[in-house]
């Protein structure tokens, strides 16, 4: 039976209400239909991955799907350890979503601005306000979240797994086998 | 009587004195002519500042997509919607970012005033004396007001100056005023610049009335810890950063011979200013100077900001003096709840208490002592410092019998507690580091203590987790419970603040530090609000003092890295000299001296390169964009002041890296490597437009990571001046840092290669190799030369100017 996530839709950072327009949490079929449907996907992972290393797998075989990743903080050093850089790109996150923001940006490959972001593993407090500077001023790019917890700013999330890494992985799989179906 | 200028008739006026004022003779003692700007209003430097944002796009991430801010309101502005009153979410973001830097100048500015009344009054109207060694004595002062101040009360015009275009500049915030996001930048990059003036003028102040090191790179070595605090004393706590009642309440326990009775400790920048005291050149007044001399060196620094909860919780204080900025205002509450009286002797924070000025100081202590109330206000800075040390030794026995009877926290109720966690996840939460709490508290009640050791230093103390909790878990209580051996072994050593950088180190460092052979200035300052604990603050300082870079700390980042230790046992401050220097590390001073840094660059514009600094911001801050290689970081910014300051420090064109929990600050100042036509550069010698390589790439930055911080600090100390052995030393650097962290080079190191004596030597053969096969770059392999690829070539009389009036002959 899929992982229920779109169960307790409450910001991780509780505070973080930023206004009348909230994400909505998404099951994992409607998540992995949307990234699969997505013609200028992009994968954006941090450093949190490190604290949970088996992440480092699911984005490369996100990675191997042809979505193209974005190793933000120093996550690049997880995926260089691992072999696998071949649609891996080291950048910032700040700078990646000042990037993002722009419509004449042509993108990590230089042909072209993204359609659907996918953040997982960025310090929640960050990630949040970099989907916020994306909702608030570049409406064309769908944001969407596949981390453990809810995210408020995104478009899709899901609700908060953060405190059942079984069942968030679980998840992750799931959009995963969507993706690839 | 208030100031007069203009003309005046003296017809019927009789016994009048008439002095002539200060302004003619400004003309006789300094010969730099006056600068474009003496005193800038908010629209004088907009056409520098809109160079800044035109290379480095402003960038918002809302917090909150409303405003709530006049009856129309709430208004949604989400999507970049106006408002009722027609603004935007970009301006109404520019808005709450002025208001944000405002209050960061204003705290400064206002500290700066209380010293100036209160020094004044103390010591009288001191000489303006910096020693032999600073001849340019007040940089930001005389390039911003175009004045040299000869005394104290010089400082007054300027204080005023800033006072006046603060008021200008909140006027601005209100609501149907500004309307553009980049205009609201730009006022806020004023303040900034205001803020940096707020700041060196309260340093100064304080630097010449209290006498404290001017630029003493060997300043004394000051203890530092909570477990410095001697227990079988009295302990004093003065918090804050307005040194006036701590230093009263030291001075008091000298004539008295109180320091076998009292210790006095520090937290936050008081903390720094109490250990400076009497430690420059001499005090003008005989008397004070020997009565008092390095009695700096007895005060204690108890901690930074965000040690200020533990140690209530760790029982390290038996009397509390707050006085201004970064005070938990919650002070009262513990004060009372852990019966610690408190005196707040400072107008800006008074906490509800009654004002006992003006009775007597034995009725006061009397008070306090039987704990008839909390605390009290007292606003003479000598009387508030006598009440302070005489109720701290009155109070310590009472407090000892209570504490006996009732102790704050016994093994019974630790594991009380702890067992009554139901792992209900709220306090994971809110907890701004992250620490997985419920687990830490679970593993107590099994017996476990060490998770609670191992994140006390993660824990910034925010106590947001036991407001949550629906237990009432006094989760920082069982902190200080399990950490109570790490809080009496807390004893480390940091130099104490030396205040401004000389001029003597700055023609010693210019030259290698314009060229790059000196691969950049770091300054760390501030706050501690840091996303992974205190350690980083180390592992960033010895990362850049390792590396040769000049690291210059100020604030509660430089207590914070005094907390660890090498192999032998010595802090950072034992293990390098105090210059302002390559592979040395100063301690500057505390939050408002971090002025000098500023300063620094100013004097290396003035000193080393003889550009006027009179009333010449704008061409002394593009001198230091395109030449001089610095870069802020401000790992554990929390407050508005941290905004000022960083934003003071982008309008001198000096880029900042802030921490990831900075994106609350909503704005930053981000460069596009994909436009070519925002790196355009003037060549200063003949007019031409030079596209150069982007640096520095961005002026202000959030750092998901250390390693990213690091990283990034390295890459924005990269200037357009630089030599090729300069560049080829700052590269080498940017792309080891990038090997060590992340495992591979930086995906951007080619477009900062001019010429291949740019190249590392480390990697160069292999780099030359992949810019031709990768990049298509053409190379000569015989001469081992790149023939075409960069984005310009070296040229090593580029004179690189964003300002058109610095051409000097029009193409």
């Amino acid at each position: 039976m899929a992982v229920d996530t779109t169960k307790n839709p409450v910001p991780f950072e509780m505070a973080q209400i930023p206004g009348p327009e909230m994400a909505k949490a998404y099951n994992t079929a409607v998540i992995g239909a949307i990234l699969k449907k997505a013609k200028r996907p992009l994968l954006v992972v941090g450093a949190e991955l490190f604290e949970d290393p088996v992440m480092f797998d699911k984005a490369i075989e996100i990675g191997k799907t042809g979505v193209p990743i974005a190793a933000t903080a120093h996550s690049i050093k997880g995926f260089v350890e691992r072999g696998y850089t071949e649609n891996v790109t080291m950048i910032g996150l700040h700078p990646l979503t000042n990037y993002l923001r722009f419509k004449d940006w042509q993108g990590l490959d230089g042909k072209g601005q993204y359609d659907v972001v996918i953040f997982t593993g960025i310090f929640y407090k960050f990630a949040s306000a970099m989907f916020s500077a994306l909702k608030n001023f570049n409406r064309d790019i769908k944001r969407v979240s596949i981390d453990r917890y809810y995210h408020v700013n995104a478009d899709m999330t899901f609700g908060n797994l953060a405190f059942n890494p079984d069942q968030y992985h679980e998840a992750v799989d799931e959009v995963i086998a969507k993706l690839k179906a | 009587m208030d100031k007069m200028e203009g003309s005046f008739a003296v017809e019927d006026m009789q016994n009048v004195q008439i002095n002539i004022g200060a302004i003619v003779k400004e003309v006789e003692e300094w010969d730099q002519p006056m600068g474009p700007f003496p005193y800038p209003s908010i629209a004088t430097l907009r056409d520098w500042d809109f160079k800044i944002m035109n290379r480095y796009k402003v960038f918002y991430s809302p917090i909150c997509d409303r405003c709530t801010l006049c009856t129309y309101g709430p208004c949604d502005l989400t999507g970049n919607k106006r408002g009722a009153c027609g603004i935007d979410q970009a301006a109404q973001q520019g808005r709450i970012v002025l208001i944000a830097v405002l209050m960061g100048c204003t705290a400064h500015a206002a500290h700066g005033r209380h010293l100036y009344h209160w020094c004044l009054d103390k010591f009288g109207d001191l000489p303006f004396k910096m020693g032999d060694e600073i001849l340019v004595d007040a940089p930001l002062t005389r390039t911003i007001a175009g004045i040299k101040p000869k005394t104290l009360k010089d400082f007054g015009p300027v204080l005023g100056y800033v006072e006046e275009q603060v008021s200008q500049l909140l006027a601005c915030t209100h609501t149907g005023q500004e309307g553009s996001y980049l205009d609201f930048e730009s006022k806020a990059l004023h303040a900034g610049m205001l803020d940096s003036l707020g700041k060196e003028v309260s340093d100064l102040i304080q630097i010449v009335a209290y006498d404290m090191p001017r630029g003493d790179e060997d300043a004394p070595l000051v203890e530092c810890g909570m477990g410095t605090l001697d227990k079988n004393k009295a302990i004093l706590i003065t918090y804050g950063h307005n040194l006036a009642g701590s230093a009263e309440a030291m001075f008091y326990t000298e004539d008295n011979n109180l320091w076998d009775k009292v210790d006095i400790g520090g937290v936050c920048c008081t903390a720094i200013d109490n250990t400076r005291i009497c430690e420059g050149i001499g005090h003008p007044d005989k008397e004070f100077n020997d009565k008092y001399r390095m009695v700096g060196a007895k005060a204690k620094i108890a901690g930074a900001i965000g040690w200020w909860r533990k140690m209530v919780r760790g029982d390290c204080m038996d009397c509390i003096m707050v006085d201004e900025q970064c005070v938990w205002t919650d002070a009262i509450v513990d004060a009372e709840k852990y019966k610690v009286p408190l005196i707040a002797t400072n107008e800006k924070i008074m906490l509800g208490l009654p004002d006992r000025t003006n009775d007597p100081v034995d009725e006061i202590v009397d008070d306090l002592v039987n704990f008839r109330m909390p605390g009290v206000v007292v606003l003479d800075p000598v009387k508030a410092g006598e009440v302070g040390v005489k109720t701290a030794i009155a109070v310590k026995p009472k407090r000892a019998e209570i504490r006996e009877a009732d102790p704050f926290l016994s093994e019974e109720d630790f594991k009380k507690y702890a067992e009554s966690c139901t792992y209900c996840h709220s306090c994971q939460f809110v907890c701004p580091p992250h620490i997985k709490i419920g687990d830490v508290v679970r593993a107590a009640a099994e017996g476990n203590y060490e998770p609670l050791s191992t994140t006390y230093e993660i824990c910034v103390g925010c106590r947001r987790c036991e407001q949550v909790c629906p237990q009432d878990i006094p989760i920082l209580s069982l902190y200080a419970y399990a950490n109570r051996d790490y809080i009496r072994n807390q004893k480390f050593k940091m130099r104490a603040g030396r205040g401004p950088v000389k001029d003597t180190e700055i023609r010693r460092v210019g030259a290698p530090l314009v060229l790059g052979t000196i691969p950049g200035v770091i300054a760390i300052i501030g706050c501690g609000n840091y996303p992974n604990g205190t350690k980083e603050c180390y592992d960033i300082a010895r990362e850049f003092v390792d590396r040769g870079f000049i690291v210059a700390a100020t604030g509660c980042m430089a207590m914070d890295m005094s907390l660890y230790t090498d192999a032998e046992g010595k802090t950072i401050w034992e293990q390098f000299p105090g210059g302002f220097d390559g592979r040395n590390i100063c301690n500057i001073g505390s939050c408002v001296a971090n002025a000098h840094l500023h300063g620094a660059g100013i004097k290396v514009a003035t000193i080393f390169a003889g550009r006027n600094e009179r009333a010449n911001y704008d061409d002394i801050a593009d001198y230091i964009l395109s030449k001089v290689g610095a870069c802020g970081v401000a790992w554990g910014a929390y407050s508005q002041k941290a905004a000022s300051i960083a934003t003071g420090f982008n309008r001198l064109g000096v880029p900042a890296v802030v921490q990831s929990h900075s994106v609350m600050y909503r704005r930053a100042f981000l460069g596009r490597t994909d436009k070519r036509e925002d790196w355009e550069i003037i060549d200063a010698r003949d007019g031409s437009k030079v596209y150069c390589e982007p640096a520095p790439e961005h002026m202000l930055y959030v750092a998901e990571s250390v390693e990213e911080c690091m990283l990034m600090m390295a890459k924005l100390c990269i200037r357009p001046s630089d030599n090729n052995s300069g560049r080829m030393i700052k590269l080498t650097h940017y792309c080891d840092i990038s090997m060590k962290y992340f495992g591979c080079m930086p995906p951007d190191w080619p477009i900062y290669v001019r010429h291949a004596s740019d190249l590392p030597l480390k990697w160069k053969e292999d780099m030359m190799k992949e810019l031709e096969s990768k990049y298509g770059w053409e190379i000569d392999w015989k001469r081992k030369a790149i023939l075409s690829g960069p984005i310009r070539k070296s040229d090593v009389s580029f004179d690189p100017t964003n300002i058109e009036r610095k051409i000097r002959v029009k193409k």
